[in-house]
Order: structure tokens, then C-alpha cells, then sequence
């Protein structure tokens, strides 16, 4: 009976150490955050470059490493240097716009339409800046 | 009269002269921070870096948000921002500074110059003093500026029990922006 237990106890262990194991060195290599499925802060281009350029501590605050689905007419389209899809959506104010990087192989919307995008807020420079982003939606 | 007024002319060329420069800036410059040990592999890419340069003064700047930093493995990226940089508190990084040897470059004109930096970095709100050579390539007229530098993770305090084990004292970090 006690060697039975102590059998078990073994199994146990040996069992979450390859699950720590398989979570630490290959979940985590295989699987990034994806907004896709994440429910998304909903703002316009023009209301979260006003946040941030009013208060940026306070818009860090609400906005950073969130979900944000922002909506705004597409003013450029591009490519990094890592070959990742770049949209650039006007916000108002010529000087600070939205920056998002898609994620890689997602369908290129239309130049001059009017798009939704959702991706993970990682602050402001310039512009505010999305990362990881999807097209939710463009109209022509 | 007429010397006064081409004086005024002449002088208005020079000040246009004194004027002329100009700004190049990207905002898909790209860094990445390396600080792998024999143990373990830390390294990650940044590829929405803010930077602007004036090409009379060199006049340089670099800004960097520490949440577009991407690594290889998730657990990392969380790790990297939540127990080490503290992206939250501390969401941007930055090089202010200048190219020391700007005027040795000449950017109406395709080729490979070496250039040097002086700054200002600024890492989890700690500022440093740090130089750093490169080179600067211009290629049908647009400037790319390439370099590398190490910094010591402790100067900028950053603490973590994994640093000088699994992760690197010293952390590399090489910079390459190609400008409009």
C-alpha cells in the first residue's frame, strides 16, 4: 500500500516537471499573444492621441499592453525591416498619428479606406504605437 | 541703396545657407537586445524605433518602447517586462545625443562612413553617459546608420537573481535604422 502511494507521489512529480518543462521551454516558444480572440478597449484615432498627448502617464495607464481596437482612415502603408505589414491611421493631428505592426500574413486592406485594427498598445513616441496587430475591418 | 540691398540678399543666402539642413527620420528603425549566456538564449527584436537626425549638427535621437520588444519565447517577453525593465513604470527607452564626427559625412554622396556617438541613454529611468561608434551608409541619397554597444545591466538598475546566470552582466545592443 505505502509503495503504491510513494509510486504515485513519483509519477506526480515527474509529471509537473514535464509540464513546467514543456510550458517554460516549448508553449511559450510556440505560442505568442494573439488580440484575435481578446475583447478590445474600443477608441477612436483621434480620442487616444488626445489622451496621450494630454496625459501621457495617465494614458499609459489605461491603455498600455491592452487589447485596443482603434478606427481611423489609413494614411500609409508600409513595411519594417523584419518584412512585417505597418499601417499608419490618420488621428487629426498631423504631427502624431497611430503606428501599428501587423502580425505577419494577415490580407492587406485597400490604401484610403477607412480601417479598424486591434492590437496590443505598447505606448507613444511619435505616434501612438500598436503591436501585434489584425485588421478587423476596412470600408471603402 | 544698391549695396544695401544686394548685402541684404548676400546675407539672406548665407542665413539660408546656415538653415539648409535637414531632418531624416524613420519610425521602423530596428534594435536588438542581446543578452544571451552560454546557458540560455535572451534576445529579442525591436522593430518600431523612433528616430530622428539632423545632418549639419548630428544631432541624433533614438526612442524605443520597451513593450515592442519581441522575443523568441513569450514567457521571456513577460519575464523581460514585468520582473526586469518594469515596462509599466518605465515604458520608453532613449539615446539622446550627437554624432561626434557628423561633418564628416557627406550626405549628398553614396558610400560608408565611420561615425561616432555621445549621448544620453536613458534605460528603466536611469540615465547614463554612453558613446558608441558605427557606420553610416548613404545609398541614393537616404542615410542608414548601423552600430553596436554594450551596456551593463546593473548601471541601470536593473536587478534580477538570473543576471550574471542564465542571463548575461552585459547586454548588447545593436542598432540598425535606415532613414527617409
Amino acid at each position: 500500500m505505502k509503495k503504491n502511494i510513494i509510486w504515485a507521489l513519483i509519477i506526480v512529480v515527474v509529471l509537473g516537471a514535464v509540464n513546467i518543462w514543456y510550458y517554460v521551454f516549448q508553449y511559450s516558444k510556440t505560442h505568442h499573444r494573439d488580440v484575435t480572440n481578446e475583447v478590445a478597449m474600443l477608441v477612436t484615432s483621434a480620442q487616444i492621441v488626445k489622451d496621450f498627448q494630454s496625459n501621457e502617464k495617465m494614458a499609459n495607464a489605461k491603455y498600455l499592453n491592452k487589447a485596443i481596437e482603434v478606427k481611423g482612415e489609413l494614411l500609409q502603408e508600409d513595411k519594417d525591416q523584419s518584412g512585417n505589414v505597418t499601417l499608419t491611421l490618420k488621428s487629426g493631428d498631423p504631427f502624431s498619428n497611430i503606428f501599428c505592426t501587423l502580425k505577419p500574413g494577415l490580407p492587406l486592406p485597400i490604401k484610403g479606406s477607412m480601417v479598424i485594427v486591434k492590437g496590443v498598445c505598447t505606448g507613444f513616441l511619435s505616434d501612438v504605437v500598436l503591436n501585434n496587430a489584425i485588421v478587423v475591418k476596412s470600408v471603402q | 541703396m544698391k549695396k544695401v540691398i544686394l548685402s541684404l540678399i548676400l546675407l539672406s543666402a548665407i542665413c539660408f545657407q546656415l538653415h539648409a539642413q535637414k531632418i531624416y527620420s524613420t519610425k521602423t528603425g530596428q534594435i536588438k537586445f542581446n543578452a544571451s549566456s552560454p546557458l540560455e538564449k535572451v534576445a529579442a527584436v525591436n522593430d518600431q524605433v523612433d528616430s530622428k537626425m539632423v545632418d549639419k549638427t548630428g544631432q541624433i535621437i533614438f526612442s524605443a518602447l520597451i513593450k515592442s520588444f519581441k522575443f523568441e519565447n513569450q514567457l521571456m517577453e513577460d519575464h523581460f517586462n514585468e520582473n526586469y525593465m518594469e515596462s509599466s513604470k518605465f515604458p520608453k527607452a532613449e539615446f539622446r545625443g550627437y554624432i561626434t564626427n557628423a561633418s564628416t559625412v557627406n550626405f549628398a554622396k553614396d558610400g560608408k562612413y565611420p561615425v561616432s556617438f555621445d549621448g544620453t541613454l536613458t534605460i528603466h529611468g536611469v540615465q547614463q553617459k554612453v558613446t558608441a561608434t558605427g557606420v553610416m551608409v548613404i545609398e541614393g541619397g537616404k542615410p542608414a546608420i548601423t552600430g553596436s554597444f554594450k551596456v551593463k545591466i546593473k548601471d541601470y538598475g536593473v536587478t534580477g537573481s538570473y543576471i550574471g546566470d542564465k542571463i548575461a552582466n552585459e547586454a548588447e545592443i545593436s542598432v540598425n535604422c535606415k532613414y527617409e
